[in-house]
């Protein structure tokens, strides 16, 4: 099952650093993960669609497609608006 | 040659422009600055179903493209590169942002989003409002100080680093001017929920 | 009176006498202040004959029209001279207080030329300056000086340097308030070059403010913004700079054991998250800042301000170090010692690859934490391998044979980002005027976080007008001065509004840019007057030959050579890089005149 890992402030939001889903696409997995742990559905939804702060990567890969279907040994990692210096 | 990627962003953007009723289907424009080059639609493109061979290459401060179907509007983009620091430019024909332009020298949203991002919107007018270099200069200057402005009874030309950014502007305006259309529609007192908003006008 | 104090305090150290004069108000408005007027002075003052570590050498301390005003991160000051490090132009800018007191002595720029014969350290209250012996304060610390000298928060700010400045360490800083750094490039060995070992200023002026209405309109509108923006209202507060960590590592551009791998499995380890779980006591800010991003952070052995993500970063990952209490502990030392953090992590991490390989005898290793403390220790005094390591990692691995196992550009060390990972950030070290820098034009922002959209890291055309884009644009702020990261929340528009504000000078937003592009071009013109040639604009041979093996840059090199020609032409310049003569006049730079060493 494709696993999410959660980074920052997300982690207290639902508990966890990680978790697994079934979800077979990103929009699916990420729908998944509001459901379990509703506190972070303010945080990476807006009206349905992901935050554009919210940064999601497939494989350290930017998710820019929410339908891309997710295999087995897929890690989602999802971080809130971060920068650094 | 130009990107794959870069021809993508062109037709995603340029397909939410026409699925937003944003332009006609052969009006608007999309162009980005790659150094000291301009990618630009041609004339008589789709904004809506753009292909490959619709998006013409051609220097910032001459067309070299050899195509003589460059968009007439060409020139005025150029003008943006050689006048602003920006990256990408979106002309669209937005309907009610257009009707409002035609009796106000400057938009000044009331929704929360647009007075958040834009404050001011200014208009500025040319009577050949359309690939003269006297309207090149008008727009490429007001757009020194604006991210988006509009050009009377023409339409909107806004900036950004990206497409998308320069088209989140655009959107923008046009949703806050449905807004104040259903706001005069509706004809009640205006209740003021923004501090300070007397000095946008000023922005 | 305009917005600027209009007036230069010129210090001499040789005779021990200082005098003011007018500001040129032409050359405020086309430079405005910080980094762009401190440059504007350097290239009159110092030329291509003068050692960096020689009295001829200046320190060349700048404010802009918007310090002390109180607008948000109005705290900021520049240090501008040729840097002993790179022989680059150098500039390095501060936060804390101090930038903000020098202001309200009534002065924006403060040149200090000569050399003293003695340690002495200077004491500026108001328009008053005084010489004092030093030499019962050199050999002290940072910390101890500082609080010496009666460091008082808003009242009064001391400026200093430590051993590592006293002994001429090429990485050393200058620091001020206690801990925060002009750290890049060696400023500190240049003050320690001159014999002055501290500046304390105490002020009582307040700037003047030309459009106050409108100045107090675009405070509230920047105060709704930053509170709007999830970085700055949360993200940094909460985690600082080093909530990076994770993400960085994530996407596989995080430099491991000297640039040889791009992630690293200790990174967890060392992240921001570990770092507010574990050791943060509170988050602090510097004058005039809502945001905040200042960590104070404790372990058994100290407590004290920091450490940011490159710190962490360079004694972490770049060293292959796991350990984070002991990584907070580097940071405080280096605060202590008055050492940049990123070049002498990267420094250490080259002689431990070194010396793993066998060109550098050592006992250094990766992943030695116990090792980071007494190599620091003996960096600043040059002792044993200290003195190996003091200059930097360029002259170290160049004596050792093997100058390509230096991870830097120009000489000064890269930081965390690595470019094969993200293209546009290779581009920007091999092109930043002062060496290998991030903060000349971060990419960050639009490569990793979206920031303003989301580009594709791995994209290599037109990547380039991104990175003059963000060049420029941070020249600017530096420039004006204030804090980068108050561009995270509010766009560069409102910069040109609130510059028009304070000093009734109608700036539009390109104009604004513009002051940048102009200070980059003529930093350009300094380097290439120095010697430096389209080869320096170079990364080190790892990063476009070796590709990562794993990870999410597998198989990625830095593709330098189609970025850098597409640059050149972007910024008006010919195949050399050298500017042409139409973008000079453009930017009001074609006549600049010689040098003027009176």
């Amino acid at each position: 099952m494709p696993a999410i890992k959660l980074y920052a402030n997300l982690r207290q939001l639902a508990g966890t650093k990680e978790l697994s889903v079934t979800g077979s696409t990103v929009r699916a997995a990420l729908s998944e993960l509001v459901k379990m742990n509703p506190p972070l559905g303010e945080v990476i939804f807006e009206n349905g669609k992901l935050r554009p702060q919210i940064v999601v990567t497939i494989n350290g890969r930017h998710a820019v497609e929410l339908d891309a279907l997710l295999t087995e040994r897929d890690v989602v990692a999802i971080f809130p608006p971060i920068t650094g210096g | 040659m130009i990107d794959q990627r870069i021809y993508e962003t062109f037709r995603e953007i340029g397909r939410d422009m026409y699925t937003a009723n944003m332009i006609s289907s052969h009006g608007g424009n999309l162009s980005i600055r790659l150094g000291d080059r301009v990618i630009i639609k041609r004339r008589g493109a789709m904004l809506g179903a753009l292909k490959m061979h619709d998006l013409i290459e051609t220097r910032i401060d001459k067309n070299d493209s050899g195509v003589a179907l460059a968009s007439t509007e060409l020139l005025v983009h150029r003008a943006i590169y050689m006048n602003t620091p920006t990256l990408a430019v979106c002309h669209c024909h937005p309907r009610t942002a257009i009707a409002f332009s035609l009796s106000r020298d400057e938009i000044i949203p009331i929704d929360n989003e647009s007075s958040y991002l834009l404050k001011k919107i200014p208009v500025v007018t040319e009577e050949f409002a359309s690939g003269t270099p006297e309207m090149a200069h008008k727009v490429a200057n007001a757009l020194k100080n604006y991210k988006i402005i509009m050009l009377r009874g023409h339409g909107s030309f806004a900036t950004g680093q990206t497409l998308d950014e320069a088209f989140q502007w655009s959107s923008a305006l046009e949703e806050s001017c449905q807004i104040e259309l259903i706001v005069k529609q509706l004809n009640e007192p205006f209740i003021e929920y923004r501090k300070m908003s007397e000095a946008y006008g000023k922005f | 009176m305009s917005g600027w104090s209009e007036k230069i305090l010129e210090i001499d150290l040789s005779a021990k006498t200082y005098k003011t004069y007018p500001l040129d108000m032409e050359m405020a408005r086309l430079f405005i202040g910080g980094r762009g007027l401190g440059m504007r002075l350097l290239w009159d003052l110092v030329g291509a004959d003068v050692d960096p570590l020689a009295p001829e050498n200046v320190l060349i301390f700048t404010v802009g029209p918007l310090t002390a005003t109180g607008y948000q991160t109005s705290n900021r000051f520049s240090v501008t001279t040729k840097s002993p490090l790179t022989g680059t132009a150098l500039d390095a800018n501060s936060g804390g207080f101090w930038g903000m007191q020098f202001r309200k002595t009534g002065h924006d720029v403060m040149i200090v030329r000569g050399k003293s014969e003695k340690p002495v350290w200077i004491e500026i209250i108001n328009d008053a300056v005084v010489f004092h012996d030093a030499s019962e304060l050199w050999g002290m610390r940072v910390f101890a000086v500082t609080e010496k000298l009666g460091q008082s928060a808003h009242k009064r700010n001391v400026l200093c340097i430590g051993p590592a400045g006293e002994n001429l360490s090429r990485m050393a800083a200058i620091m001020n308030d206690r801990e925060r750094a002009l750290a890049r490039g060696g400023t500190g060995a240049v003050m320690g070059s001159k014999n002055l070992k501290a500046i304390v200023v105490e002020g009582k002026g307040r700037p003047e403010i030309k459009d106050p209405e409108r100045f107090k309109f675009l405070l509230y509108e920047t105060r709704k913004l930053l509170a709007a923006s999830p970085l700055t209202s949360q993200a940094l507060p909460e985690f600082g700079t080093s909530v990076l960590m994770n993400i960085m590592n994530n996407i596989g551009a995080l430099a491991t054991r000297n640039h040889q791998q791009t992630q690293f499995e200790g990174a967890e380890a060392i992240s921001g998250e570990e770092l507010t779980e574990k050791y943060l006591v509170k988050n602090a800010s510097c004058w005039a800042c809502p945001i905040g991003c200042t960590r104070i952070s404790r372990t058994e052995k100290i407590e004290g301000e920091g450490p940011e993500f490159e710190s962490v970063w360079a004694f972490g990952a770049q060293c292959g170090i796991d350990d984070l209490p002991a990584i907070i502990e580097a940071n405080a030392l280096c605060n202590d010692l008055g050492l940049d953090t990123i070049s002498a992590g990267s420094t250490i991490a080259c002689a431990m690859e070194m010396s793993e390989k066998g060109y550098f005898d050592s006992d250094l290793r990766f992943g030695r934490a116990d090792q980071l403390a007494p190599t620091l220790e003996a960096m600043a005094y040059r002792r044993g391998v200290g003195s190996d390591l003091a200059d930097g990692s360029l002259r170290l691995a160049t004596k050792c044979g093997r100058p390509e196992l230096s991870m830097s550009v120009k000489g000064m060390e890269m930081p965390a980002y690595d470019p094969r990972g993200m293209q546009g950030q290779g581009l920007l070290y091999a092109t930043s005027n002062r060496g290998g820098c991030h903060m000349r034009g971060n990419m960050v922002g639009p490569e990793v976080l979206g920031l303003p959209k989301l580009i594709d890291r791995f994209q290599v055309q037109g990547k380039s007008s991104f990175v003059i884009l963000h060049q420029n644009s941070a020249a600017a702020i530096d420039s004006l001065v204030l804090c980068k990261f108050t561009n995270m929340g509010v766009a560069d528009e409102y910069f040109a509004r609130i510059l028009s504000a304070v000093t009734g000078i109608q700036y539009d937003t390109g104009e604004m840019i513009r002051v940048g592009e102009r200070v980059w071009n003529l930093e350009r013109l300094f380097n290439l007057r120095e010697g430096f040639a389209r080869k320096d604009d170079t990364l080190p041979p790892r990063l476009l030959n070796d590709a990562p093996t794993e990870g999410p840059s597998k198989g990625w090199v830095s593709q330098l050579e189609p970025m850098l020609k597409e640059y050149y032409r972007g910024r008006g310049w010919d195949e050399n890089g050298v500017p042409k003569p139409k973008k000079l006049e453009e930017l009001g730079l074609a006549n600049l005149g010689e040098i003027n060493h009176d």
